[in-house]
C-alpha cells in the first residue's frame, strides 16, 4: 500500500508541476502575478471537450490544438491586459489578472453552463498496468509523463536557444535586455504563450481524468502559486521537483495523517520552507 | 383640491399596483463549484412561480387553478433570485439584502446546508419565514428557532433509512452487509451526515453494523486517489456517501480504476441524485443507490409529478431530480401560506406554516407537515437503485418499480 501511495503522489505532482513550470515563467521571471493561470487551463479542458463532443476527437489528438489556444489566449492575456499595467505599481497586474479570472470563469459558465463534463472515451481510458500489487491507471501515467516531458522541452528551451536567452536576460534586467537590442515585448508575448502552452497540454492530460467544468481550474492554479513559491521564483526544474513534492505529501499526509489535512500539509510544508529558505528551495 | 385628488389617486393606484406583486427571496448557488445544481433549482422555482401566477388546472395543486393568489385578490408572487456561490459568508449577505433592501417577506434556500445555515439566522432575526427545500444537515432543525421549516428528510432520517434498508437487504437477500465507511466532503453536510452515521449506528450494533472507515476529503479536491486508496484498504461491504456531483464523479472513476467492489454505495442526498452522475458516468453509475424524492420512474405512477417534470424538463432538458422537486416544494408551499394567510404578515405566515398541512400529490408522501422544531414529518424519500441508467425505486416494497442488486458486480462485466 505504501508503494501505491507513494505512485499516486508522483503522478500527481508531475501534474502540479506542469501547472506550475507555466506559472514560473511569467510570475518569477517576468514578475507577473496571473490569476487567470487555472483559468486558461480550463479552457483547454473544454476545448479537448469540445473537440471529443463534437468531432470526435481522442484527447490526445486535440493536444496540438488545445495548446495552440491556449498559447494564443496567453498572448491575447498579455497584449489586451498585461501590457497595459506592465509598468504600474505591481498590484495593478494582480488586480487585472484577478478580474480577467473572473470573467473567464464566469464567461464559460454562461457559454458551457456549470454542468460538471468528462471526456468520456480516449486511447487510454479506463486502460490500467499491474505490477505485482499496484495499479497504475494509464491516463494518470499519461499525464505524469506528458508533464515531464514538458518540462524537459520547456527549460531546455529556456536554456539553450536564443529566445530562451532572450527570456532570460528580461527577467534578469528589462532595461538593460532592451539596450542590448532585445525587443522586450515580444519576449513577453512569447513567455505568455509557453505558459499558455504549459497549461494547455496540462490541461488535456488532466481532461481524462478530472471534471470539466468552470472551476476547474481554480485549485491547480492556486496550488501553482505554493509551488512556484516554493520552488523558487523562475526555476523551471525547481517548479517542478516542487510539484512532486506536494504530490507525495498531499498523498502520504492524506494517507497516514487523514485526507482531510491532504492539502493543509501541502500549505504548512510551504510555510515551513519559506520561513528557512524565502527563495523557495531552489531559488537563486 | 383636484390636484391633490390625482396625486392621492395615483398614489393609492401604485400602492395597489405594488401589493399585486409579493416578493418571496430565493437564494441559491447559481455560480460558483455548485452552480450546476443551483441552476437547476432555479427553474424548478421558475415553474412553481408559472404555475402559481399562471392558470394551471391540468396540474392539480392548490394555487394551480387560478392565477395568483386567490385570497389575495390575485397577487402575483415573484421570486427574487440572489446567488449565495457555496458561501456561507455571501448566503448570509444576500438575506440580509434581500430582506431590507428587495422587502421580501420570505426566504427559500440555499441547497449547501453550510449555506442555509446563516441565512436562516438572517430570517429569524427579521422575523420572517425561511423553508429549506433540500438543505438535509439535521442541525439546521435543532437549533429551535422559531421561523425556520425544512421539507428533505435531514440527515439523521437518511442514516436511520440507509440502515433500515441495508437490514432490509441483509434479511430478504442474504447480502451479509456489515462493514460500513463513511466517505464525506469537509463541509456542514458531510460532516454532519458523518456524525449522524457514528450516532445512529449504535443503535444497529445489535444488527452486527460496524464502521471501517472514516474518509473526510477537502471541498475542493483536485483530486480522490488518496481517499479511494484508504476505503479500498478497509474492504467495506457498504459505503455511505456525503458528496456533491463533481468529487462523487470523480470517486465513481477511481472506484473503478483501483477496483474497490463493495455490495451498496448509499448516497445522502447530493450528487448521486442529479440526473447528471448518470450522464457523466454511463454504465459506471449502475448500481448506485441512495433516498431521493423523486425519480423518473415514479412518473408513470404520479401524473401531476409527470406534468411538472414536462415543464420543468422544457427549461432544463433533463428530467427533475430529489433535491430540486424539494425546492420546487419550498416555494409552493410559501405561497400557499401566504396564501391561506390571506396576508403578506409574517406572523400571520408563520401561523399557517407552524399548524397547516400542505398537500403535495409530487411527493410519494403526498403532504407536508412540519413539526415543531420546523422539520416536516411525512419523508418523502424511496430508495433508488441506478439499474440500467435509470433510477428506479428499490425499497420500500409499496412502491418498488425494479428489485434491488445488493452486490456490485465486477468493473469489467458491466
Amino acid at each position: 500500500m505504501f508503494l501505491q501511495v507513494i505512485l499516486t503522489g508522483a503522478l500527481i505532482g508531475s501534474v502540479y508541476s506542469l501547472v506550475a513550470v507555466g506559472l514560473t515563467l511569467v510570475w518569477g521571471l517576468m514578475d507577473i502575478i496571473n490569476f487567470a493561470h487555472g483559468d486558461m487551463m480550463m479552457i483547454s479542458m473544454y476545448t479537448v471537450f469540445w473537440l471529443y463532443t463534437l468531432l470526435k476527437f481522442d484527447p490526445f489528438v486535440s493536444l496540438p490544438i488545445s495548446a495552440g489556444i491556449t498559447a494564443l489566449l496567453g498572448v491575447l492575456i498579455y497584449k489586451f491586459v498585461i501590457k497595459r499595467v506592465v509598468n504600474a505599481p505591481g498590484l495593478m497586474a494582480l488586480l487585472a489578472t484577478f478580474g480577467l479570472s473572473l470573467f473567464i470563469r464566469n464567461f464559460a459558465q454562461f457559454l458551457w453552463s456549470p454542468n460538471y463534463r468528462f471526456v468520456g472515451e480516449s486511447i487510454l481510458s479506463g486502460k490500467r498496468i499491474f505490477l505485482a500489487d499496484l495499479i497504475i491507471g494509464l491516463p494518470q501515467l499519461a499525464a505524469a509523463l506528458g508533464s515531464i516531458v514538458m518540462t524537459f522541452l520547456i527549460a531546455l528551451f529556456i536554456k539553450k536557444t536564443k529566445t530562451g536567452k532572450a527570456i532570460q536576460a528580461t527577467a534578469q534586467g528589462r532595461d538593460i535586455a532592451e539596450l542590448m537590442g532585445v525587443n522586450t515585448e515580444k519576449i513577453y508575448a512569447i513567455t505568455f504563450a509557453l505558459s499558455g502552452i504549459c497549461v494547455g497540454v496540462a490541461g488535456t492530460l488532466l481532461s481524462g481524468i478530472f471534471p470539466v467544468y468552470p472551476e476547474a481550474g481554480a485549485m491547480y492554479g492556486l496550488l501553482a502559486f505554493v509551488i512556484v513559491a516554493l520552488g523558487g521564483f523562475g526555476n523551471i526544474w525547481g517548479a517542478f521537483y516542487a510539484g512532486i513534492l506536494i504530490g507525495l505529501t498531499e498523498a502520504l499526509g492524506g494517507f497516514y495523517l487523514g485526507t482531510q489535512f491532504k492539502y493543509a500539509l501541502a500549505f504548512l510544508i510551504y510555510l515551513l520552507v519559506l520561513q528557512f529558505r524565502p527563495k523557495g528551495l531552489f531559488g537563486w | 383640491m383636484k390636484k391633490l385628488l390625482v396625486v392621492l389617486t395615483i398614489l393609492l393606484s401604485l400602492t395597489v399596483l405594488a401589493q399585486e406583486v409579493i416578493k418571496i427571496g430565493a437564494i441559491f448557488p447559481l455560480t460558483g463549484p455548485a452552480a450546476a445544481t443551483g441552476v437547476k433549482i432555479k427553474y424548478a422555482v421558475e415553474v412553481a412561480q408559472e404555475i402559481i401566477n399562471g392558470e394551471h388546472p391540468e396540474i392539480e395543486l392548490l394555487l394551480g387553478k387560478s392565477a395568483g393568489l386567490p385570497n389575495l385578490k390575485g397577487a402575483k408572487v415573484q421570486f427574487v433570485f440572489a446567488d449565495h456561490q457555496a458561501n456561507p459568508e455571501l448566503a448570509m449577505a444576500e438575506a440580509e439584502r434581500l430582506i431590507r433592501n428587495e422587502g421580501v417577506v420570505a426566504l427559500i434556500g440555499c441547497y449547501h446546508s453550510s449555506a442555509t445555515k446563516p441565512a436562516s439566522q438572517v430570517a429569524e432575526k427579521y422575523g420572517i419565514p425561511f423553508i429549506a427545500g433540500s438543505s438535509s444537515s439535521a442541525a439546521l432543525t435543532e437549533r429551535g428557532l422559531q421561523w425556520f421549516f425544512r421539507i428533505a428528510p435531514h440527515d439523521g432520517m437518511e442514516t436511520v433509512f440507509f440502515f433500515e434498508y441495508l437490514k432490509y437487504l441483509n434479511q430478504k437477500y442474504n447480502a451479509n452487509i456489515k462493514r460500513v465507511a463513511v466517505v464525506y466532503i469537509d463541509n456542514e453536510y458531510g460532516v454532519h451526515a458523518a456524525q449522524m452515521v457514528k450516532e445512529k449506528i449504535k443503535d444497529y450494533q445489535a444488527d452486527g453494523f460496524t464502521i471501517v472507515a472514516d474518509v473526510k476529503y477537502p471541498a475542493s479536491a483536485t483530486n480522490v486517489d488518496i481517499e479511494v486508496q484508504k476505503v479500498k484498504g478497509a474492504k467495506p461491504d457498504a459505503i455511505f456517501h456525503a458528496s456533491y456531483i463533481g468529487d462523487m464523479t470523480m470517486f465513481v472513476k477511481k472506484y473503478k480504476e483501483f477496483n474497490v467492489l463493495p455490495k451498496v454505495v448509499l448516497s445522502y442526498c447530493g450528487g448521486y441524485q442529479d440526473p447528471q452522475f448518470v450522464i457523466n458516468l454511463g454504465k459506471d453509475a449502475d448500481y448506485f443507490a441512495g433516498p431521493n424524492a423523486t425519480t423518473s420512474a415514479l412518473f408513470k405512477k404520479m401524473p401531476i409529478l409527470a406534468k411538472i417534470n414536462e415543464m420543468y424538463k422544457a427549461k432544463s432538458g433533463v428530467d427533475i431530480d430529489g433535491p430540486t422537486l424539494e425546492d420546487f416544494a419550498s416555494a409552493i408551499v410559501i405561497a400557499e401560506a401566504i396564501n391561506l394567510a390571506g396576508s403578506t404578515e409574517p406572523q400571520k405566515i408563520l401561523n399557517v406554516l407552524k399548524t397547516g398541512t400542505f398537500m403535495a400529490p409530487y411527493f410519494v408522501s403526498g403532504r407536508i407537515k412540519f413539526g415543531p422544531d420546523g422539520q416536516n414529518i411525512y419523508s418523502a424519500s424511496v430508495m433508488t437503485q441506478i439499474l440500467n441508467g435509470v433510477y428506479e425505486a428499490v425499497w420500500p416494497e409499496q412502491y418498488q418499480t425494479k428489485e434491488p442488486v445488493p452486490q456490485f458486480p465486477e468493473w469489467n462485466k458491466r
